[in-house]
Protein backbone atom coordinates (compact mmCIF):
# COMPACT_ATOMS: atom_id res chain seq x y z
CA UNK A 1 0.00 0.00 0.00
CA UNK A 2 1.34 3.07 -1.39
CA UNK A 3 0.68 6.39 0.44
CA UNK A 4 0.83 8.58 -2.06
CA UNK A 5 -1.57 11.65 -0.92
CA UNK A 6 1.04 13.80 0.21
CA UNK A 7 -0.21 17.34 -0.48
CA UNK A 8 3.46 18.77 -0.17
CA UNK A 9 2.76 22.14 0.41
CA UNK A 10 6.44 22.76 1.47
CA UNK A 11 7.19 21.41 -2.51
CA UNK A 12 4.54 24.64 -3.76
CA UNK A 13 5.07 26.15 -6.67
CA UNK A 14 5.84 22.35 -7.91
CA UNK A 15 2.96 20.73 -6.30
CA UNK A 16 0.70 23.19 -7.59
CA UNK A 17 -1.46 21.35 -10.17
CA UNK A 18 0.19 17.74 -8.96
CA UNK A 19 0.55 15.83 -5.53
CA UNK A 20 4.32 15.55 -4.37
CA UNK A 21 4.97 11.93 -5.42
CA UNK A 22 4.19 13.44 -8.70
CA UNK A 23 6.60 16.22 -8.89
CA UNK A 24 9.24 15.39 -12.05
CA UNK A 25 12.89 14.38 -10.88
CA UNK A 26 15.39 13.82 -12.29
CA UNK A 27 14.87 14.79 -15.65
CA UNK A 28 12.65 11.66 -16.87
CA UNK A 29 10.83 10.50 -14.08
CA UNK A 30 8.69 11.41 -11.13
CA UNK A 31 8.97 10.79 -7.44
CA UNK A 32 6.96 7.50 -7.24
CA UNK A 33 8.88 6.01 -9.80
CA UNK A 34 11.75 5.45 -7.47
CA UNK A 35 9.06 3.42 -5.29
CA UNK A 36 7.00 1.79 -7.56
CA UNK A 37 10.14 0.41 -8.86
CA UNK A 38 11.54 -0.64 -5.80
CA UNK A 39 8.11 -2.72 -5.52
CA UNK A 40 8.75 -4.41 -8.95
CA UNK A 41 12.38 -5.05 -8.59
CA UNK A 42 11.65 -6.43 -5.26
CA UNK A 43 8.98 -8.70 -7.16
CA UNK A 44 5.60 -6.99 -5.55
CA UNK A 45 3.27 -7.21 -8.04
CA UNK A 46 0.33 -6.52 -6.07
CA UNK A 47 0.41 -2.76 -5.28
CA UNK A 48 -2.35 0.00 -4.32
CA UNK A 49 -1.53 3.42 -4.47
CA UNK A 50 -3.70 5.86 -2.11
CA UNK A 51 -4.13 8.66 -3.55
CA UNK A 52 -5.83 12.02 -2.68
CA UNK A 53 -5.06 15.57 -3.32
CA UNK A 54 -4.85 16.74 -7.17
CA UNK A 55 -4.47 12.60 -7.87
CA UNK A 56 -5.07 13.64 -11.90
CA UNK A 57 -1.77 13.94 -12.90
CA UNK A 58 -0.17 11.19 -10.59
CA UNK A 59 -3.19 8.34 -12.31
CA UNK A 60 -2.37 9.68 -15.61
CA UNK A 61 1.49 8.36 -14.86
CA UNK A 62 0.26 5.54 -13.52
CA UNK A 63 -1.93 4.42 -16.20
CA UNK A 64 0.79 5.01 -18.89
CA UNK A 65 3.56 4.50 -17.33
CA UNK A 66 2.90 1.31 -15.01
CA UNK A 67 0.90 -0.49 -17.30
CA UNK A 68 3.05 -3.52 -16.44
CA UNK A 69 1.16 -6.20 -14.54
CA UNK A 70 -0.15 -8.85 -15.49
CA UNK A 71 -3.84 -9.52 -13.73
CA UNK A 72 -3.86 -13.33 -15.31
CA UNK A 73 -1.37 -13.39 -12.83
CA UNK A 74 -2.85 -12.17 -9.91
CA UNK A 75 -0.59 -9.02 -10.28
CA UNK A 76 -2.26 -5.41 -10.19
CA UNK A 77 -2.02 -1.56 -9.84
CA UNK A 78 -4.76 0.17 -8.46
CA UNK A 79 -4.86 4.09 -7.79
CA UNK A 80 -7.84 4.24 -5.19
CA UNK A 81 -8.89 7.46 -4.46
CA UNK A 82 -10.50 8.42 -0.85
CA UNK A 83 -13.63 5.95 -1.21
CA UNK A 84 -15.02 7.88 2.10
CA UNK A 85 -16.92 4.10 2.85
CA UNK A 86 -16.04 5.00 6.91
CA UNK A 87 -14.98 8.12 6.94
CA UNK A 88 -17.06 10.99 5.84
CA UNK A 89 -14.22 12.96 5.03
CA UNK A 90 -10.26 12.88 2.90
CA UNK A 91 -7.78 11.14 4.75
CA UNK A 92 -7.60 12.29 8.11
CA UNK A 93 -3.57 10.63 8.61
CA UNK A 94 -1.30 7.83 7.44
CA UNK A 95 -3.33 5.64 9.55
CA UNK A 96 -6.97 7.11 8.63
CA UNK A 97 -5.86 6.18 4.74
CA UNK A 98 -5.31 2.58 5.59
CA UNK A 99 -8.02 2.51 7.76
CA UNK A 100 -10.28 3.78 4.92
CA UNK A 101 -9.46 0.92 2.56
CA UNK A 102 -9.89 -2.24 5.02
CA UNK A 103 -11.79 -3.11 2.38
CA UNK A 104 -9.37 -3.91 0.25
CA UNK A 105 -7.53 -5.66 2.53
CA UNK A 106 -10.59 -7.92 3.35
CA UNK A 107 -10.87 -8.69 -0.30
CA UNK A 108 -7.14 -9.78 -0.66
CA UNK A 109 -6.50 -11.29 2.54
CA UNK A 110 -2.96 -11.17 2.48
CA UNK A 111 -1.08 -12.37 5.37
CA UNK A 112 1.78 -8.91 5.84
CA UNK A 113 1.06 -5.37 4.58
CA UNK A 114 4.34 -3.68 2.96
CA UNK A 115 3.57 0.57 3.59
CA UNK A 116 5.21 2.50 1.69
CA UNK A 117 5.55 6.13 1.08
CA UNK A 118 5.52 7.45 -2.67
CA UNK A 119 7.64 10.50 -1.66
CA UNK A 120 10.99 9.07 -1.60
CA UNK A 121 13.86 8.73 -3.32
CA UNK A 122 16.37 5.66 -2.63
CA UNK A 123 16.49 2.27 -4.31
CA UNK A 124 16.19 -0.64 -2.00
CA UNK A 125 15.07 -4.16 -2.50
CA UNK A 126 12.48 -5.32 0.03
CA UNK A 127 13.16 -8.77 0.29
CA UNK A 128 15.51 -8.76 2.87
CA UNK A 129 13.21 -6.33 5.18
CA UNK A 130 10.48 -8.85 4.81
CA UNK A 131 12.79 -11.87 5.11
CA UNK A 132 13.79 -10.40 8.89
CA UNK A 133 10.32 -9.23 9.72
CA UNK A 134 9.57 -13.25 9.21
CA UNK A 135 12.27 -14.32 11.18
CA UNK A 136 12.12 -11.98 14.08
CA UNK A 137 9.01 -13.00 15.23
CA UNK A 138 7.51 -8.95 14.90
CA UNK A 139 3.91 -8.10 14.27
CA UNK A 140 5.73 -4.57 13.12
CA UNK A 141 9.31 -3.97 10.83
CA UNK A 142 10.02 0.03 10.55
CA UNK A 143 12.87 0.69 8.27
CA UNK A 144 15.40 3.08 10.09
CA UNK A 145 17.79 5.40 8.01
CA UNK A 146 20.67 7.36 9.72
CA UNK A 147 20.80 11.10 10.21
CA UNK A 148 22.22 13.55 11.56
CA UNK A 149 21.65 14.53 14.95
CA UNK A 150 20.73 18.13 14.04
CA UNK A 151 17.84 16.51 11.77
CA UNK A 152 15.99 14.75 13.89
CA UNK A 153 13.06 17.38 14.26
CA UNK A 154 11.78 16.39 10.91
CA UNK A 155 11.91 12.40 11.36
CA UNK A 156 10.74 9.83 14.38
CA UNK A 157 13.67 9.14 15.94
CA UNK A 158 14.05 5.21 16.74
CA UNK A 159 15.91 3.54 19.70
CA UNK A 160 15.92 -0.38 19.36
CA UNK A 161 17.56 -2.61 21.97
CA UNK A 162 20.73 -5.06 20.96
CA UNK A 163 17.99 -7.07 18.59
CA UNK A 164 16.99 -4.44 16.72
CA UNK A 165 13.44 -4.61 18.62
CA UNK A 166 11.95 -1.01 19.18
CA UNK A 167 11.57 0.34 22.82
CA UNK A 168 11.52 3.78 22.35
CA UNK A 169 9.89 6.09 19.46
CA UNK A 170 9.74 10.10 19.18
CA UNK A 171 8.01 11.86 16.53
CA UNK A 172 10.14 14.92 15.72
CA UNK A 173 11.48 15.31 19.03
CA UNK A 174 14.17 19.38 19.25
CA UNK A 175 17.06 16.90 19.98
CA UNK A 176 17.25 12.76 20.19
CA UNK A 177 16.35 11.23 23.93
CA UNK A 178 19.43 9.57 23.55
CA UNK A 179 22.68 10.75 22.52
CA UNK A 180 23.94 10.40 18.92
CA UNK A 181 26.16 7.98 18.03
CA UNK A 182 29.94 8.70 17.53
CA UNK A 183 29.34 9.77 13.96
CA UNK A 184 26.51 12.18 15.22
CA UNK A 185 24.09 9.80 13.78
CA UNK A 186 20.87 8.97 14.91
CA UNK A 187 18.57 6.38 13.53
CA UNK A 188 15.03 7.42 12.35
CA UNK A 189 11.72 5.60 10.41
CA UNK A 190 11.90 5.77 6.67
CA UNK A 191 8.03 5.68 7.24
CA UNK A 192 8.25 1.99 5.44
CA UNK A 193 6.60 -0.46 7.45
CA UNK A 194 5.78 -4.11 7.19
CA UNK A 195 2.52 -5.42 9.42
CA UNK A 196 1.43 -8.52 9.86
CA UNK A 197 -2.10 -7.69 8.31
CA UNK A 198 -4.23 -8.68 11.73
CA UNK A 199 -1.81 -6.32 13.69
CA UNK A 200 -2.49 -3.67 11.25
CA UNK A 201 -6.57 -4.07 11.07
CA UNK A 202 -7.19 -3.94 14.55
CA UNK A 203 -4.60 -1.28 15.42
CA UNK A 204 -5.87 1.45 12.53
CA UNK A 205 -9.42 0.43 14.06
CA UNK A 206 -9.00 1.00 17.02
CA UNK A 207 -7.03 3.93 16.16
CA UNK A 208 -9.71 5.27 13.89
CA UNK A 209 -11.99 5.49 17.48
CA UNK A 210 -10.22 7.61 18.82
CA UNK A 211 -9.15 11.33 18.90
CA UNK A 212 -5.90 10.72 17.86
CA UNK A 213 -3.91 12.32 14.60
CA UNK A 214 -4.47 9.17 13.06
CA UNK A 215 -0.80 8.79 12.75
CA UNK A 216 1.23 5.86 12.16
CA UNK A 217 4.78 7.75 13.76
CA UNK A 218 2.45 9.70 16.03
CA UNK A 219 -0.05 7.14 17.07
CA UNK A 220 -0.06 3.64 16.37
CA UNK A 221 3.43 2.84 16.51
CA UNK A 222 3.84 4.14 20.24
CA UNK A 223 0.87 1.95 20.98
CA UNK A 224 2.69 -1.11 19.55
CA UNK A 225 6.02 -0.56 21.46
CA UNK A 226 4.84 -1.77 25.10
CA UNK A 227 4.09 -5.15 23.58
CA UNK A 228 7.80 -5.91 22.24
CA UNK A 229 6.85 -6.91 18.82
CA UNK A 230 8.17 -3.62 16.97
CA UNK A 231 11.36 -4.20 15.44
CA UNK A 232 13.53 -2.06 13.27
CA UNK A 233 15.17 -2.77 10.18
CA UNK A 234 18.28 -0.74 9.40
CA UNK A 235 18.13 -0.13 5.35
CA UNK A 236 21.82 -0.82 4.05
CA UNK A 237 23.17 -0.66 0.48
CA UNK A 238 24.61 -4.30 -0.96
CA UNK A 239 28.05 -3.56 0.05
CA UNK A 240 26.42 -3.17 3.54
CA UNK A 241 26.83 0.86 4.05
CA UNK A 242 24.16 2.79 4.88
CA UNK A 243 21.71 3.27 2.15
CA UNK A 244 20.77 6.40 0.50
CA UNK A 245 17.21 7.65 1.27
CA UNK A 246 15.86 11.42 0.83
CA UNK A 247 12.59 11.94 1.72
CA UNK A 248 11.47 14.97 -0.28
CA UNK A 249 10.25 17.58 2.28
CA UNK A 250 11.41 20.65 0.99
CA UNK A 251 12.08 22.67 -1.94
CA UNK A 252 15.74 22.26 -0.98
CA UNK A 253 15.95 18.84 -0.32
CA UNK A 254 14.65 18.43 -3.52
CA UNK A 255 17.38 20.38 -5.48
CA UNK A 256 19.76 18.55 -3.46
CA UNK A 257 18.58 15.25 -4.25
CA UNK A 258 18.35 16.16 -8.13
CA UNK A 259 21.57 17.96 -8.31
CA UNK A 260 23.24 14.83 -6.53
CA UNK A 261 22.80 13.02 -9.56
CA UNK A 262 24.60 15.12 -12.15
CA UNK A 263 27.68 14.25 -9.76
CA UNK A 264 30.52 11.87 -11.87
CA UNK A 265 29.33 9.30 -8.80
CA UNK A 266 26.57 10.26 -7.84
CA UNK A 267 24.96 8.60 -4.51
CA UNK A 268 22.43 7.24 -6.60
CA UNK A 269 23.02 5.92 -9.45
CA UNK A 270 20.47 5.80 -12.24
CA UNK A 271 22.50 3.25 -14.18
CA UNK A 272 22.68 0.49 -12.03
CA UNK A 273 21.32 -2.56 -14.19
CA UNK A 274 20.60 -4.97 -11.27
CA UNK A 275 17.56 -2.58 -9.57
CA UNK A 276 16.86 -0.24 -12.49
CA UNK A 277 14.73 2.77 -12.32
CA UNK A 278 11.72 2.67 -14.48
CA UNK A 279 8.94 5.22 -15.33
CA UNK A 280 6.38 6.14 -18.13
CA UNK A 281 8.45 5.32 -21.19
CA UNK A 282 8.22 7.76 -23.75
CA UNK A 283 9.33 7.89 -27.98
CA UNK A 284 11.91 10.86 -27.12
CA UNK A 285 13.95 11.53 -30.37
CA UNK A 286 18.11 11.97 -29.57
CA UNK A 287 19.31 14.55 -27.20
CA UNK A 288 21.43 17.15 -29.37
CA UNK A 289 24.03 19.39 -29.18
CA UNK A 290 24.73 21.88 -32.53
CA UNK A 291 26.75 25.20 -33.24
CA UNK A 292 30.38 24.16 -33.08
CA UNK A 293 31.97 27.86 -33.86
CA UNK A 294 34.64 27.63 -31.48
CA UNK A 295 35.93 31.27 -32.13
CA UNK A 296 35.63 34.12 -30.32
CA UNK A 297 31.66 35.18 -30.35
CA UNK A 298 30.81 32.25 -31.95
CA UNK A 299 27.89 30.17 -31.04
CA UNK A 300 28.85 26.92 -29.05
CA UNK A 301 26.23 24.13 -27.84
CA UNK A 302 28.05 22.98 -24.92
CA UNK A 303 26.33 20.45 -21.85
CA UNK A 304 29.09 20.00 -19.31
CA UNK A 305 28.23 17.85 -16.23
CA UNK A 306 24.53 17.53 -17.06
CA UNK A 307 22.01 14.99 -17.49
CA UNK A 308 20.43 15.80 -20.66
CA UNK A 309 17.29 14.10 -21.68
CA UNK A 310 15.98 13.02 -25.28
CA UNK A 311 14.74 15.28 -27.18
CA UNK A 312 16.39 18.19 -25.35
CA UNK A 313 18.75 20.84 -27.72
CA UNK A 314 21.40 22.53 -26.68
CA UNK A 315 21.50 25.34 -29.29
CA UNK A 316 24.70 27.32 -29.13
CA UNK A 317 24.05 28.15 -25.33
CA UNK A 318 26.39 27.11 -22.52
CA UNK A 319 24.95 24.88 -19.86
CA UNK A 320 26.68 23.53 -16.83
CA UNK A 321 26.07 21.22 -13.64
CA UNK A 322 22.24 21.12 -15.10
CA UNK A 323 19.21 18.80 -15.54
CA UNK A 324 17.66 19.12 -19.36
CA UNK A 325 14.42 17.24 -19.32
CA UNK A 326 12.79 16.42 -22.61
CA UNK A 327 12.00 18.79 -25.39
CA UNK A 328 14.09 21.70 -23.62
CA UNK A 329 15.87 24.17 -25.63
CA UNK A 330 18.50 26.19 -25.23
CA UNK A 331 19.00 28.99 -27.39
CA UNK A 332 22.60 30.69 -28.60
CA UNK A 333 24.70 32.66 -26.37
CA UNK A 334 22.83 31.70 -23.48
CA UNK A 335 24.17 30.28 -19.99
CA UNK A 336 22.06 28.06 -17.56
CA UNK A 337 24.15 26.70 -14.09
CA UNK A 338 23.30 24.16 -11.63
CA UNK A 339 19.17 24.49 -12.85
CA UNK A 340 16.78 22.43 -13.13
CA UNK A 341 14.88 22.66 -16.03
CA UNK A 342 11.75 20.75 -16.49
CA UNK A 343 9.75 19.93 -19.80
CA UNK A 344 9.74 21.85 -22.70
CA UNK A 345 11.57 24.76 -21.27
CA UNK A 346 12.70 27.30 -23.45
CA UNK A 347 15.63 29.45 -22.95
CA UNK A 348 16.08 32.43 -24.85
CA UNK A 349 19.13 33.83 -26.79
CA UNK A 350 21.62 35.70 -23.98
CA UNK A 351 19.41 34.39 -20.97
CA UNK A 352 21.49 33.41 -17.93
CA UNK A 353 20.16 31.59 -15.23
CA UNK A 354 21.65 30.11 -12.26
CA UNK A 355 20.36 28.21 -8.63
CA UNK A 356 16.61 27.64 -10.15
CA UNK A 357 13.79 25.05 -10.66
CA UNK A 358 12.01 25.66 -13.90
CA UNK A 359 8.92 23.83 -14.04
CA UNK A 360 7.19 22.70 -17.33
CA UNK A 361 6.40 25.07 -20.46
CA UNK A 362 8.26 28.04 -19.03
CA UNK A 363 10.10 30.58 -21.99
CA UNK A 364 12.61 32.47 -20.28
CA UNK A 365 12.97 35.21 -22.91
CA UNK A 366 16.09 36.38 -24.68
CA UNK A 367 18.48 37.99 -22.29
CA UNK A 368 16.62 37.17 -19.24
CA UNK A 369 18.18 36.79 -16.32
CA UNK A 370 17.31 34.39 -13.10
CA UNK A 371 19.93 33.87 -10.25
CA UNK A 372 22.20 36.78 -10.14
CA UNK A 373 19.74 39.85 -8.27
CA UNK A 374 18.46 37.81 -5.42
CA UNK A 375 15.62 40.89 -4.44
CA UNK A 376 14.69 41.24 -8.27
CA UNK A 377 13.90 37.37 -8.22
CA UNK A 378 12.31 37.48 -4.64
CA UNK A 379 9.90 40.20 -6.28
CA UNK A 380 8.78 37.89 -9.05
CA UNK A 381 9.46 34.31 -7.76
CA UNK A 382 9.88 32.17 -4.64
CA UNK A 383 13.23 32.46 -3.59
CA UNK A 384 14.08 29.68 -0.91
CA UNK A 385 16.43 30.62 2.12
CA UNK A 386 19.13 28.44 0.54
CA UNK A 387 18.78 31.19 -2.71
CA UNK A 388 16.90 28.83 -5.16
CA UNK A 389 14.31 30.27 -7.71
CA UNK A 390 11.41 28.42 -8.42
CA UNK A 391 9.49 29.12 -11.58
CA UNK A 392 6.12 27.70 -11.38
CA UNK A 393 4.84 25.87 -14.80
CA UNK A 394 4.17 27.74 -17.45
CA UNK A 395 4.60 31.15 -16.10
CA UNK A 396 5.02 34.22 -18.42
CA UNK A 397 7.51 35.94 -18.03
CA UNK A 398 8.31 39.41 -19.77
CA UNK A 399 11.57 41.03 -20.73
CA UNK B 1 -27.73 5.33 33.42
CA UNK B 2 -26.61 4.48 29.82
CA UNK B 3 -28.42 5.65 26.91
CA UNK B 4 -28.40 2.33 23.83
CA UNK B 5 -29.47 2.28 20.55
CA UNK B 6 -30.33 -1.37 19.70
CA UNK B 7 -30.76 -2.17 15.67
CA UNK B 8 -32.69 -5.69 14.97
CA UNK B 9 -34.98 -6.46 12.04
CA UNK B 10 -36.55 -9.21 14.27
CA UNK B 11 -39.81 -7.14 15.91
CA UNK B 12 -39.67 -10.32 18.91
CA UNK B 13 -35.64 -9.78 19.46
CA UNK B 14 -36.28 -6.06 19.74
CA UNK B 15 -39.13 -6.33 22.41
CA UNK B 16 -36.83 -8.89 24.07
CA UNK B 17 -33.80 -6.51 24.20
CA UNK B 18 -35.96 -3.31 24.91
CA UNK B 19 -37.36 -5.22 28.32
CA UNK B 20 -34.21 -7.14 29.38
CA UNK B 21 -31.86 -3.94 28.66
CA UNK B 22 -34.18 -1.35 30.20
CA UNK B 23 -34.18 -3.90 33.46
CA UNK B 24 -30.89 -4.14 33.77
CA UNK B 25 -30.67 0.30 33.83
CA UNK B 26 -30.78 1.96 30.71
CA UNK B 27 -32.87 3.94 28.35
CA UNK B 28 -32.95 1.63 25.37
CA UNK B 29 -34.09 2.71 21.93
CA UNK B 30 -35.13 0.36 18.99
CA UNK B 31 -34.42 0.41 15.50
CA UNK B 32 -35.80 -2.25 12.90
CA UNK B 33 -32.92 -1.58 10.56
CA UNK B 34 -29.50 0.07 9.49
CA UNK B 35 -31.36 2.73 7.75
CA UNK B 36 -33.42 3.53 10.50
CA UNK B 37 -30.55 3.42 13.38
CA UNK B 38 -28.80 6.39 10.78
CA UNK B 39 -32.16 8.62 11.22
CA UNK B 40 -31.81 8.09 15.14
CA UNK B 41 -28.49 8.47 15.70
CA UNK B 42 -28.19 12.33 15.78
CA UNK B 43 -31.96 12.18 17.43
CA UNK B 44 -31.10 9.81 20.14
CA UNK B 45 -27.20 10.23 20.95
CA UNK B 46 -26.47 7.21 22.05
CA UNK B 47 -23.99 5.87 24.55
CA UNK B 48 -23.45 2.94 22.77
CA UNK B 49 -25.37 1.10 19.42
CA UNK B 50 -26.57 -2.82 19.56
CA UNK B 51 -26.40 -3.76 16.03
CA UNK B 52 -27.46 -7.05 14.10
CA UNK B 53 -25.44 -7.63 11.26
CA UNK B 54 -27.82 -9.61 8.89
CA UNK B 55 -30.80 -7.40 8.43
CA UNK B 56 -33.11 -5.84 5.18
CA UNK B 57 -31.00 -3.52 3.25
CA UNK B 58 -27.60 -2.29 4.61
CA UNK B 59 -26.49 -5.17 6.64
CA UNK B 60 -24.88 -4.30 10.03
CA UNK B 61 -21.38 -4.03 8.89
CA UNK B 62 -22.15 -1.08 6.43
CA UNK B 63 -24.25 0.62 9.03
CA UNK B 64 -21.42 0.62 11.46
CA UNK B 65 -19.34 2.15 8.86
CA UNK B 66 -21.57 4.61 8.31
CA UNK B 67 -22.38 5.21 11.61
CA UNK B 68 -18.15 5.75 12.91
CA UNK B 69 -17.96 7.97 9.53
CA UNK B 70 -20.41 10.83 11.57
CA UNK B 71 -19.31 9.88 14.98
CA UNK B 72 -16.00 7.85 15.25
CA UNK B 73 -16.02 7.32 18.89
CA UNK B 74 -19.01 6.21 18.91
CA UNK B 75 -19.01 2.21 20.58
CA UNK B 76 -20.87 -0.22 19.01
CA UNK B 77 -21.32 -3.81 19.59
CA UNK B 78 -22.09 -6.34 16.97
CA UNK B 79 -24.78 -8.72 18.25
CA UNK B 80 -25.55 -11.74 16.11
CA UNK B 81 -26.18 -15.20 15.62
CA UNK B 82 -23.25 -15.89 13.36
CA UNK B 83 -19.74 -16.23 14.31
CA UNK B 84 -18.63 -16.03 10.46
CA UNK B 85 -18.40 -12.06 10.30
CA UNK B 86 -15.94 -12.12 13.20
CA UNK B 87 -12.93 -13.05 10.73
CA UNK B 88 -14.12 -9.97 8.31
CA UNK B 89 -11.64 -6.92 8.69
CA UNK B 90 -14.64 -4.64 8.54
CA UNK B 91 -16.03 -6.33 11.94
CA UNK B 92 -12.65 -5.18 13.83
CA UNK B 93 -14.00 -1.54 14.01
CA UNK B 94 -16.69 -2.77 16.68
CA UNK B 95 -15.55 -2.83 20.50
CA UNK B 96 -17.05 -6.14 20.76
CA UNK B 97 -18.90 -9.07 19.12
CA UNK B 98 -21.49 -11.06 20.82
CA UNK B 99 -23.11 -14.28 18.97
CA UNK B 100 -26.77 -13.66 19.49
CA UNK B 101 -28.37 -16.37 22.64
CA UNK B 102 -31.91 -16.07 24.32
CA UNK B 103 -29.80 -15.57 27.60
CA UNK B 104 -28.75 -12.31 27.06
CA UNK B 105 -25.67 -12.50 29.96
CA UNK B 106 -23.33 -12.27 27.62
CA UNK B 107 -24.21 -9.13 26.19
CA UNK B 108 -25.58 -7.48 29.19
CA UNK B 109 -21.92 -7.90 30.46
CA UNK B 110 -20.16 -6.87 26.76
CA UNK B 111 -22.28 -3.66 27.55
CA UNK B 112 -21.57 -3.02 30.98
CA UNK B 113 -17.44 -3.66 29.58
CA UNK B 114 -17.45 -1.40 26.87
CA UNK B 115 -19.43 1.45 28.78
CA UNK B 116 -16.23 0.66 31.13
CA UNK B 117 -13.34 0.82 29.19
CA UNK B 118 -14.51 4.31 27.44
CA UNK B 119 -15.10 5.77 30.85
CA UNK B 120 -11.72 4.52 31.78
CA UNK B 121 -10.50 5.89 29.09
CA UNK B 122 -12.13 9.56 29.44
CA UNK B 123 -11.28 9.13 33.02
CA UNK B 124 -7.55 8.81 32.05
CA UNK B 125 -7.57 11.70 29.10
CA UNK B 126 -8.75 13.97 32.06
CA UNK B 127 -6.18 13.43 33.85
Amino acid sequence: MILAGGQGERLYPLTKDRSKPSVPFGGLYRIIDFTLSNCVNSGLRRIYVLTQYKSSSLMRHIKLGWNVFSSEMGEYIHTIPPQLRVGAQWYQGTADALYQNIYQLELERPKRVLILSGDHVYRMDYGPMIEAHVQSGAAVSIATALVGAAECSRFGVIETDDANRVVGFEEKPQAPRRPPGPDGLVQVSMGIYIFDTDVLVRSVSEDAKRATTHDFGRDIIPALIPAGRVHAFPFRDPEGAPGYWRDIGTLASYYEANMDLVHVSPVFNLYDKALPLRTHPRPLPPAKTVFAQEFEGGRLGTALDCLICGGAIVSGGKVERSILSPFVKVNSYARVEDTILLDRVVVGRHAKIRRAIVDKDVHIPEGFTIGYDREADAKRFLVTPEGIAVIPKGALLED
Amino acid sequence: MAKLLVVDDEKNLRALYQSELTRDGHEVVVAFDGQEALKLLDQVKPDLVVLDIRMPGIDGLETMARLLSRENTLPVILNTAYSSYRDSFLSWSADAYVIKSSDLTELKSKIREVLQARADEKGAQAR
